[in-house]
């Protein structure tokens, strides 16, 4: 009974194994039947399958001409010679064998096919500007490279995720990512390396590779016991010269290059030299995943794992000791300094024409779907409308399709608008509006119980405009009359709660929104539209961190006519200037007769609420 | 534009203007729309009104038989005026037609029932 229990306990494990590879695969087992398919159900490059073992075992018994293992999963295929080849490893290995897995044998099962395989990132060429010398050091070089370095009294730093560094010539400061070139150490590069150098010029000329270069005067000495890592960076553009040299020691590793949504595996061999010049030293991130075992590709082009032992990589460069200049702006640092300086010099004589052109047009043009995408009011909004008493009058000043108008009908509720476009909407919902803009409000003073501002004020190019509009605000109310303004923060992640603007990102929720990752296809598309503003800033990327706080964000237009697919065409640029903590507050302390209430941060707002003082009648 | 809108509003923003109120209102078409009737909701509205353009606002659709031209004491028991000013502020709908700055002039086209408030740069 109990070897019965036992049968039918696997056999209920694996027709799981087989419902997750039918899930997951599209392909169906082979019921009844054999096939030459045969998938190994419970052993993959997820549970540190190698080809070789799997080789190794199964060819004891049967013949394979195909073997297919997919990234991250703890099942692999093989395609035998014939069916009996088939049947005979199955016979063999069914429950049985236990192919190098320390605990559970495995469970075989015939498909009627292999599955077809993603496109591997192994495949695609390398990034542009990447060469890899193998064997660019010999053994023994290896050896005496190793004792110069001395890396065994080198403390572990708990801060760089206990990977032990080294620094030669100058150090390199993580907290700002750069190094001093006026403080030299007095450890300068090991003399030992020089003979690399003349060795790296011959073969550059020899092979005719596309790179200049300088004898480095900095190295970072790295080293990686099996299990650590090193996250997606960008070498500082303006801290070193192109290009950046990495001798890998002692272990072979598995480098990953990210570019926006493009992903390159590059197995760097030990003892090889890695350069990265052009777009790979500047325009594509690298960074080696923690983990004991890396996914390679194999001589037959099949992928396989690979056991990290502990490696020492020598990154050589050259201090550049001036602003970057390349041609990669996506990841300069020399680049987003200039645009952060940028900030805050919107002029005012053009505050008014990018408002015009980067604001309003496009609501007007996006007018019906802004509205069909903006529908359910923000709840502490209106908590805030339904905290007045019956026949209080409500203006909401930049109401857009009206959204608020409606959620307390006790209130005589008017709503204004910039948007024509907008106006018409809340026409159609029977909503009293007007059209003005929200520095000259048409409204008689200390007339209105209550305002709102919500998303409005963000859009005025100068902290002069800016101010205007809450001095309105602050004009129309009545004494004791109380005023909301909400705009967008700068800070999408405050109390470590991402706002919904952020979370809507499915990337970023499993990807931290690194600066280097802020990058989409339409990027570069968008930059050159940003040239038609009147005022020269950065094209925001949607669903990330915002890096300045003068900003063109872009709306996308769904639904766009065939001819209107291109980028350029459906998307618009709108003008933001998110807020700081605490700017919105301090506006508000600039006006005189109001006073602050209560300020929070809700939906990736700053917001305030705000009462005018009664002696101000 | 329901009349209750227009007893708000004003051109005060415009250069020069003093006061900008109340605005002088033309009406080319307009609609009534029967909206439930609610006397305390009346009620409690008349105190922020401005008087003065409420009864304007009666002269200019004709409704100045119903309405007294000074403001009443106590309107709570008289059920009657609440609801003729109900119809008044709530029910008539300008669908066009104008508004036009007392001082200056500058005419605000009513369009759909919109009024069209926007100043440009160089009236401001
Ligand atoms: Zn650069």
């Amino acid at each position: 009974m109990s070897s019965n229990y036992q049968s039918k306990k696997l056999d209920k494990k694996q027709k799981r194994c087989v419902a997750i590879i039918q899930n997951e695969c599209k392909i169906e087992p082979v019921a009844d039947g054999i096939s030459k398919y045969v998938a190994i159900l419970n052993a993959g490059l997820s549970t540190g399958l190698t080809e070789e073992l799997v080789l190794e075992t199964v060819e004891k018994f049967g013949k394979i001409t195909r073997l297919l293992m997919l990234p991250n999963k703890s099942y692999c295929f093989m395609e035998c010679s014939s069916t009996e080849d088939a049947q005979n490893i199955v016979q063999n290995m069914n429950g049985i064998s236990k192919i190098g897995q320390k605990e559970a044998v495995v469970y075989l099962s015939y498909f009627d096919s292999l599955p077809q395989a993603e496109d591997s990132n192994w495949l695609k060429p390398l990034p542009k500007g990447l060469v890899i010398l193998n064997d660019f050091v010999t053994e023994e070089e290896e050896k005496l490279l190793l004792d110069v370095i001395k890396m065994d009294n080198v403390e572990v730093d708990a801060a760089l995720k206990h990977r032990r560094v080294k620094h030669f010539g100058y150090e390199f400061i993580y907290g700002k990512n750069n190094v001093d070139p006026h403080k030299p150490l007095t450890n300068k590069i090991p003399q030992k390396c020089d003979a690399l150098w003349p060795r790296l010029e011959s073969i550059s000329k020899s092979c005719n590779y596309d790179f200049d270069w300088y004898v480095p005067d900095q190295l970072t000495v790295n080293s990686y016991e099996p299990g650590q890592g090193i996250p997606p960076h960008v070498d500082t553009h303006s801290a070193f010269l192109d290009p950046i040299l990495s001798l890998s020691l002692e272990s072979d590793v598995v480098l990953e290059f990210r570019k926006g949504l493009e992903k390159r595996s590059v197995l760097l061999p030990r003892r090889s030299l890695l350069v990265m010049s052009g777009e790979a030293r500047y325009d594509w991130t690298h960074g080696i995943t923690p983990r004991v075992l890396d996914v390679v590709m194999t001589a037959n082009g099949n992928l396989s794992t690979r056991r990290r032992s502990k490696r020492t990589s020598l990154t050589f460069r050259r201090l550049r000791r001036a602003p970057c200049n390349c041609n990669f702006p996506l990841l300069c640092d020399t680049k987003l300094e200039a645009l952060k300086r940028t900030e805050s010099t919107i002029e005012s004589e053009k505050a008014a024409l990018l408002e015009e052109k980067n604001v309003h047009n496009v609501y007007d043009h996006i007018a019906e779907h802004f509205s069909e995408t903006r529908h359910s009011p923000w709840p502490q909004v209106a908590d805030f409308l339904k905290s007045f008493p019956q026949s209080s009058i409500l203006l909401d000043v930049g109401c857009g399709n009206g959204k608020y108008l409606n959620c307390n009908p006790n209130l005589l509720n008017i709503g204004c608008d910039r948007s024509s476009g907008l106006l018409k909407v809340c026409s159609s919902l029977n909503y009293q509006t007007f059209r003005c803009d929200c520095i000259h409000v048409p409204v008689r003073s200390n007339s209105v119980d209550g305002c709102i501002s919500i998303a409005v004020i963000h859009h005025l190019a100068t902290k002069e405009r800016r101010l205007m509009a809450i001095k309105e605000l602050a004009r129309i109310l009545r004494p004791s009359g109380q005023g909301l303004i909400y705009v967008w923060a700068k800070d999408q992640n405050a109390n470590n709660k991402k706002s919904s603007y952020l979370r809507q990102n499915k990337s970023v929720n499993k990807q931290k929104a690194t600066e280097e990752q802020q990058r989409q296809q339409t990027q570069q598309q968008l930059e050159e539209k940003a040239k038609e503003a009147p005022v020269s800033l950065p094209v925001h990327t949607n669903r990330t961190e915002f890096l300045q706080q003068d900003v063109l964000v872009p709306w996308k237009v769904k639904n766009a006519s065939a001819q209107q697919s291109e980028a350029e065409k459906s998307t618009f640029l709108r003008y933001y200037h998110v807020f700081e903590e605490n700017e919105l507050e301090s506006l508000i302390g600039e006006v005189n007769d109001i006073k602050l209430v209560k300020s929070y941060y809700d939906q990736g707002n700053h917001c305030v609420i705000f009462e005018k003082l009664s002696k101000s009648l | 534009m329901k009349l209750s809108t227009y007893n708000f509003l004003t051109s005060k923003a415009i250069k020069g203007v003093k006061v900008g109120y109340p605005l002088k209102l033309t009406i080319a078409k307009k609609d009534v729309v029967e909206t439930e009737f609610n006397p305390t909701f009346i009620e409690r509205l008349l105190p922020k009104l401005d008087w003065n353009t409420v009864y304007l606002a009666a002269q200019t659709v004709d409704l100045a038989d119903d309405i007294p031209q000074e403001q009443p004491a106590a309107v709570a028991d008289n059920e009657e005026l609440l609801q003729r000013l109900h119809h008044l502020l709530l029910e008539i709908d300008v669908l066009e037609g104008q508004l036009e700055c007392p001082e200056t002039g500058r005419v605000f086209p009513i369009t759909d029932g919109i009024p069209n408030m926007l100043l440009n740069e160089d009236e401001v």
